[in-house]
C-alpha cells in the first residue's frame, strides 16, 4: 500500500456511556487498525465490555459516534454482521442447537448454500478451533466451558469475518488451554487477515499475541504498544503491570520489552 | 471455456484450469457450479492455475480443494500452481489434522421389546425420584414447622401476597362471570317449571361446593404453578440453587416450603373471595332480569345452602394448593440445563397441576357423595 497511514477499521469518537450518575465513558475515543490485535484492559467498572457492546450496537451510549468498516453504529439497528463475528464471555450457545447447528446458523443466514456445502464449512471451523467432530452433534449443555469457547468462536468465525471482537476468551480456561487459545488466535490472526479486538486481563495474552494495548483509565483510555503503556505514568497502569504476574509474564516474553 | 472464475484449456492429457476472480464466502454457489463443469472435461491430470485470483477465504478454498478430492476419487490427478494466499496451505493443515468426517446416518430405531423395556425403566425412574423429592420436601416442610427460620416465614408471607392478594382481582371477576353464566343458564331451564326461585339454589350450592374453590385453584395453577417452576428453574440455570446447597442452606426449605406453605395460606382464603363474587354474579342476574327482590335472594341462600357446603368447598383449597405447589415447584428444580428445558417444565407445571386438581376434585365429589356431606 502506498499509504503508510493503517487503515482504521473501527473508530470510536467521543463516546459517552453512564449508568445513573456514574459515568463509565467520558468522551473516550479509540481507533482500531486493520490486521492489529488490540487488547483491552481496565480495572472493574470501567467499562470494557460496555465499550464493546456499545461498538456492537448492542448498548446506547448517551453520546458519542461509532464507525465501523465506514458504517455508522446505531443501537439495535442491524450493523455490519456478515463481517464481524462475536465470542461472548460466557459462549452463548444456542441452548437449543447442537453444536453444528450453532455454527450453521451464521452460514444459514447468510448464503443459499447447500446443505452439505454448509455441513462441510461447519465441520472445517469446528477442526480450524482444534475441535474434534465427535462434539458436533452435541448440545451446549454437555460441554466443558473450554470447548465450549471454541464453538463459540467456531461461529464467530462461520462467515469469514474481517473482525473478531473477544470478550476475555481465555477466563476460566486452565493454562494450558489458555495458551492453546491464545496460540489459536495468533494462528487464525496471521491465516485470515482478521482485525481482533480482545478484553482480557490475561497478561499472557496481553504481552504474548497483542499488537496494541487499550487501558481504560478515568472514563478515558489511553492506547499504546506495549512499551508505550509501560512507560505510562498513569497510577493504574503502573499498579497493574507492576504486579508479580504481570512481570513474570513480561520477563517470559524476552525479558527486556523495557529495559 | 470462460466464465468468471475460471477459464479451461485443453492440451494434451492434461486440462489447464485457470482459478480467477474472487474466490469467497459470498460466491461459494456459484463456485460450485463453476468447479462442477470442469469434472466431466477432466483427462488424466488437472492443473489449477491460481496465478489470477484476486481473493480467497476459507470457504473458496474449500470448494476448491472438494473438487480436488472428488477428482483424485475418479483417479485424476490434480495440480496447483501459482498460490500465494496463506489460505491453502492452512486449510491443508486442518485437512490433515483430521479428516472432515462422512456425517453419520441416524442410529436405527431400537426394537420394539427393547422400547417397551425402556419406557418402563424410565417410568420407574421417574417415579422414584419423584418419590425421593417428595420425600425431602415433606421433611423439609417438617423440619421447617419444628424450627420455623425468620428468612422462611417471610418469604411464605411473601408468597402469600404474590400468589395470594395480588390474584383477588382476577379470581372475584371470573368467578363472578362465572355465577352470572350459571344463573342465566339455569334460569332458562327452570323457568320452563315455574321453579326460577330455583336458580337461587343452584348458583350458591354449585359456587360453594364446587366452582368457586375450582376456578380459583386453576387460575393459581396457571398464575402462580408456571411462576414457581419458571422461577425455581431459572435459579438452577443461574446456578443459585448450588449456591445455596454450597452455602449450606437447603434449597428445599428456603425455596419450596415457602411457596408450599404460601399457597396453602394464599388458596382457601383465595376460595372464600371466589365464592362471595360468584353468587354475588347469581345475585345479579337473579334480581337484575329475573324479579327476585334482594331480601327473597339472601333468604333462599341461607336457606338452601348451609355452612357444611361452604366447608365443603374450603376444605378442598389447601389439597389443591398443596398440588399447585408441588408440581410447580418440583417441576422447576427438574430443570438441568438449558432454556428450551425450562419452557418444557413450566407448561408442564401447569398442564399436570390443572390435571391433578380436576382428578382430586373427582375423588373429592365421590368422598363427599358416599359420606352424605
Amino acid at each position: 500500500m502506498m499509504n503508510n497511514a493503517p487503515e482504521i477499521i473501527i473508530s470510536v469518537k467521543n463516546l459517552v456511556n453512564r449508568f445513573g450518575d456514574q459515568i463509565v465513558h467520558n468522551r473516550l475515543s479509540l481507533d482500531i487498525r486493520r490486521d492489529e490485535i488490540l487488547g483491552v484492559v481496565g480495572g472493574s467498572g470501567t467499562g470494557k465490555s460496555v465499550l464493546m457492546r456499545s461498538i456492537l450496537g448492542l448498548q446506547k451510549p448517551a453520546s458519542g459516534e461509532i464507525t465501523v468498516l465506514g458504517q455508522k453504529i446505531e443501537y439495535h439497528k442491524p450493523g455490519p454482521s456478515r463481517c464481524w463475528g462475536v465470542l461472548f464471555q460466557g459462549g452463548a450457545l444456542l441452548s437449543g442447537l447442537t453444536v453444528q447447528e450453532n455454527v450453521e446458523l451464521p452460514i444459514a443466514l447468510y448464503s443459499d448454500m447447500p446443505l452439505e456445502t454448509r455441513h462441510e464449512l461447519a465441520s472445517l471451523k469446528l477442526l480450524m478451533t482444534g475441535l474434534s467432530l465427535s462434539v458436533a452433534d452435541k448440545y451446549p449443555s454437555e460441554l466443558s466451558g473450554g470447548m465450549r469457547k471454541r464453538v463459540s468462536l467456531a461461529r464467530a468465525l462461520a462467515l469469514e469475518p474481517k473482525i473478531l471482537f473477544l470478550d476475555e476468551p481465555t477466563a476460566g480456561l486452565d493454562p494450558i488451554a489458555a495458551t492453546e487459545f491464545d496460540e489459536l488466535i495468533t494462528y487464525l490472526h496471521d491465516n485470515l487477515d482478521l482485525t481482533i479486538m480482545m478484553i482480557t486481563h490475561d497478561v499472557d495474552s496481553l504481552f504474548g499475541i497483542c499488537d496494541r494495548i487499550a487501558v481504560l483509565v478515568d472514563g478515558g483510555v489511553e492506547v499504546g504498544t506495549i512499551d508505550e503503556i509501560l512507560d505510562s505514568d498513569h497510577p493504574w497502569i503502573k499498579s497493574y503491570f507492576g504486579v508479580p504476574r504481570a512481570q513474570r509474564a513480561r520477563a517470559a516474553i524476552g525479558g527486556d520489552h523495557h529495559a | 471455456m470462460i466464465d468468471s472464475y475460471l477459464s479451461t484449456e485443453d492440451q494434451q492429457e492434461r486440462l489447464l484450469v485457470g482459478v480467477r476472480g474472487d474466490w469467497i464466502f459470498d460466491n461459494v454457489l456459484a463456485l460450485e457450479e463453476a468447479t462442477a463443469s470442469v469434472i466431466p472435461r477432466a483427462d488424466q491430470t488437472v492443473t489449477f492455475q491460481c496465478d489470477g485470483l484476486d481473493d480467497i477465504d476459507i470457504a473458496g478454498a474449500w470448494v476448491l480443494y472438494d473438487r480436488t478430492e472428488q477428482l483424485s476419487e475418479l483417479g485424476i490427478k490434480s495440480e496447483l500452481t501459482g498460490f500465494k494466499a496463506a489460505h491453502f496451505k492452512f486449510l491443508q493443515h486442518i485437512i490433515d489434522a483430521a479428516a472432515i468426517r462422512e456425517f453419520e446416518t441416524l442410529p436405527e430405531k431400537p426394537e420394539r421389546p427393547k422400547i417397551l423395556r425402556e419406557a418402563v425403566e424410565n417410568l420407574g425412574d421417574a417415579s422414584s425420584a419423584h418419590i425421593e423429592d417428595l420425600g425431602q420436601i415433606a421433611r423439609s416442610i417438617l423440619d421447617g414447622m419444628r424450627r420455623p427460620s425468620l428468612i422462611m416465614i417471610g418469604e411464605t408471607i411473601k408468597q402469600v401476597y404474590l400468589t395470594g392478594v395480588q390474584a383477588i382481582p382476577v379470581v372475584v371477576v371470573i368467578t363472578f362471570l362465572i355465577g352470572i353464566v350459571t344463573a342465566h343458564q339455569a334460569a332458562g331451564q327452570l323457568e320452563k317449571f315455574g321453579a326460577s326461585v330455583l336458580v337461587v339454589d343452584l348458583v350458591s350450592i354449585s359456587i360453594t361446593r364446587e366452582m368457586g374453590v375450582l376456578l380459583a385453584a386453576i387460575m393459581v395453577a396457571g398464575r402462580s404453578g408456571s411462576a414457581f417452576a419458571a422461577a425455581l428453574g431459572v435459579m438452577k440455570l443461574n446456578e443459585e440453587v448450588d449456591a445455596m446447597r454450597v452455602l449450606g442452606l437447603n434449597p428445599n426449605q428456603m425455596l419450596i416450603v415457602p411457596r408450599i406453605l404460601g399457597l396453602m395460606i394464599a388458596l382457601p382464603v383465595l376460595t372464600i373471595f371466589a365464592d362471595i363474587a360468584g353468587i354475588a354474579g347469581g345475585a345479579l342476574i337473579a334480581v337484575g332480569s329475573m324479579g327476585i327482590s334482594g331480601l327473597q335472594f339472601i333468604e333462599r341462600v341461607a336457606y338452601s345452602t348451609d355452612l357444611t357446603d361452604f366447608y365443603v368447598g374450603l376444605s378442598k383449597a389447601p389439597v389443591f394448593a398443596l398440588l399447585i405447589a408441588t408440581v410447580g415447584t418440583l417441576r422447576g428444580m427438574q430443570v438441568q440445563s438449558s432454556a428450551e428445558e425450562l419452557g418444557l417444565k413450566t407448561t408442564t407445571a401447569v398442564v399436570q397441576s390443572i390435571f391433578m386438581i380436576i382428578v382430586a376434585d373427582a375423588l373429592f365429589a365421590t368422598l363427599f357423595t358416599r359420606l352424605g356431606i
